[in-house]
């Protein structure tokens, strides 16, 4: 009971500060309109891909996707601005333990992600055809790729001490796992490490799924993407967990100083 | 006393930083319902105790209980009965001090109507009903930091653990924030561990604890540590000054020496006896003050290291 209270009380605080910041969400809802509507009218003139569909029509459900990847991953990792100004330290100074603090967490980014993914899937019938069905199966895509953007932001957010790594984050883990995840184009002809790397990437699961759901060609069976996506979720939340507790960086800081 | 009379049992309890001892053996006994100030220079090791007794390190050795419970095994219970308040404060800028308190209360485990209840109290208590719907960060620095006392007390702790709490408050809040305590321990016994460095807060403990180094160098009532210095300090300035502080230790037991840039404090048993004889002895003395020991002066005779001279400003800002 004190746990749902606890998870409550981290939701309720996040989802307000999260639509507070408005230009946040107005930044997070303009980018992948710019990506459908600016980038994707342009290369719609040039390129067409697996079996005639246009660009816009084929990036539609990887747009989707980097939504809930950029909503979920920055809620979460402004975490980061916590530390920075003392929250942090007074939510795991609670008696309620570090699990369920980044559950809550976790759970607001989710949150903040599928809303921002949300908004751009109810434009899929004005850009895409698709039926009722597949926008159902696309929102429940859509949370699970929320969710595991968000627990991938806990872990990145874990060791970083301050808001100035914030930025440099975005250029050196977001748009990789975005570039890396057959989200803007197919990954089917990058050389073959990069194909590896983008196989052990779990954002190119979710775009995969998603393309499903969307009636779109896929790469892997949904057995796997779903069995990748849990494992990564639940990977990065227990490697999340163990980064979070405040001793255990102490003890890896000490041993760095000698 | 027993562990179920206390609030705090520490036994040797210490923390190192890499090769660096923090603190070295805190022994502390602090009975239900007491104040306790904890004094000393930067680093001396405050924040540290007050870290380990609040869970939130763990010890490199010895052990702690609050109210009977393990401070390394039993954290969880330890922070239930705990209200913390940091150096600077723990207020979301973006929330409402009503806010900010519901979100303390749910990581408290308080739910529903009782969380609201609580907060409700909590908001009436502090006097922040009339701010509790600004965001905290259009609020001034007192009232952010009474928010912070609210948001430490929205779950009725029996312990409040406080790192430099008046730090930045003008008189005013830092009043309202000393008549908040105060009434905390009044009307339900709560227990009050804090740090300062505005030495007269602590002259109102029921003991105090001084920390230099990572050592304790002084544990007793505040009346008893003055006591200790003498029954009155002497201050003398001026080029005699040398001539003036042995004249007054031939003439009276002095039991505190301080050099100071212009001179020294003394502080003596039986010193009116010896005044004529320090006026007779150095003529070329500018200043003599004769008065009673403070705080400050046990935490300058205790937390100096041999051989320096203390700084023209005390602690509290009065010059010296």
């Amino acid at each position: 009971m004190s746990a749902l209270a606890a998870i409550h009380a981290i939701v309720v605080r996040d989802l307000a500060r999260s639509f507070r910041q408005k230009s946040r969400i107005v930044g997070g809802l303009a980018r992948p309109f710019m990506w459908l509507l600016l980038v994707g009218s342009g290369y719609n003139a040039i390129s067409r891909v697996d079996g005639a569909v246009s660009y816009q029509a084929y990036v539609f459900p990887g747009v989707v996707v980097m939504s809930a990847l950029f909503g979920g991953m920055l809620t979460a990792i402004a975490t980061v601005y916590d530390r920075e100004f003392g929250m942090l330290r007074l939510m795991l100074s609670s008696p309620a333990g570090i699990p369920t603090l980044l559950t809550g967490r976790a759970i607001a980014a989710t949150a903040v992600g599928a809303f921002q993914g949300g908004v751009v899937l109810a434009c899929a019938p004005l850009l895409v055809p698709v039926t009722a069905t597949e926008l159902g199966a696309a929102a429940l895509v859509l949370v699970l790729a929320a969710a595991v953007s968000s627990v991938l932001g806990l872990l990145v957010a874990a060791p970083l001490q301050s808001i100035e790594n914030f930025a440099g984050i975005v250029n050196v883990v977001l748009f990789p796992l975005l570039f890396l995840s057959g989200a803007l184009y197919p990954t089917k002809q990058l050389p073959v490490w990069l194909r590896l790397v983008a196989e052990l990437n779990p954002v190119s699961y979710a775009v995969d799924l998603m393309r499903g759901a969307l009636g779109q060609p896929v790469e892997f069976t949904v057995a796997r993407s779903l069995g990748a996506l849990v494992a990564a979720t639940a990977a990065a939340f227990v490697a999340a967990t163990l980064l979070f507790d405040p001793e255990r960086r102490l003890r890896r800081k000490e041993r760095g100083r000698r | 006393m027993n562990a179920a009379e206390s609030a705090i049992e520490a036994a040797g309890l210490g923390r190192d930083y890499g090769s660096t001892p923090a603190l070295r053996a805190l022994d502390l006994s602090v009975p239900r319902g007491a104040m306790v100030g904890i004094l000393g220079p930067n680093g001396a090791g405050k924040t540290t105790a007050m870290l380990l007794l609040a869970t939130l390190l763990a010890p490199s050795r010895g052990v702690a209980r609050v109210f009977g419970h393990d401070t390394s095994r039993e954290r969880a219970a330890v922070r239930r009965r705990l209200g913390l308040v940091f150096q600077e404060p723990s207020v979301d800028g973006l929330l409402t001090p009503r806010e900010n308190l519901r979100f303390a209360a749910g990581l408290m485990g308080l739910g529903g109507a009782v969380a609201r209840a609580a907060v409700e109290d909590a908001l009436t208590r502090t006097g922040l009903v009339e701010q509790a719907s600004r965001p905290a960060r259009q609020l001034s620095g007192g009232w952010r930091r009474l928010t912070d006392i609210a948001r430490a007390t929205v779950h009725r702790p029996d312990l409040l653990i406080l790192d430099e709490p008046t730090v930045g408050l003008d008189p005013e809040h830092r009043d309202r924030m000393w008549s908040l305590l105060d009434a905390e321990r009044r009307d339900r016994g709560v227990t009050i561990l804090f740090s300062t460095h505005y030495l007269a807060e602590a002259e109102t403990c029921d003991r105090v604890l001084m920390l230099a180094r990572g050592e304790v160098v002084a544990a007793d009532a505040p009346s008893a540590l003055m006591a200790g210095v003498g029954d009155q300090v002497v201050e003398v300035e001026g080029p005699d000054a040398d001539l003036a502080a042995a004249a007054l230790q031939r003439a009276a037991t002095v039991r505190m020496s301080i050099r100071t840039e212009r001179g020294y404090r003394l502080g003596v048993v039986g010193a009116h006896d010896g005044i004529g004889a320090v006026l007779g002895a150095a003529p070329r003395v500018t200043r003599l003050d004769v008065r009673r020991a403070t705080l400050e002066d046990v935490y300058f005779a205790k937390t100096l290291p041999r051989d320096v001279t203390m700084p023209r400003h005390a602690p509290d800002g009065r010059s010296t």
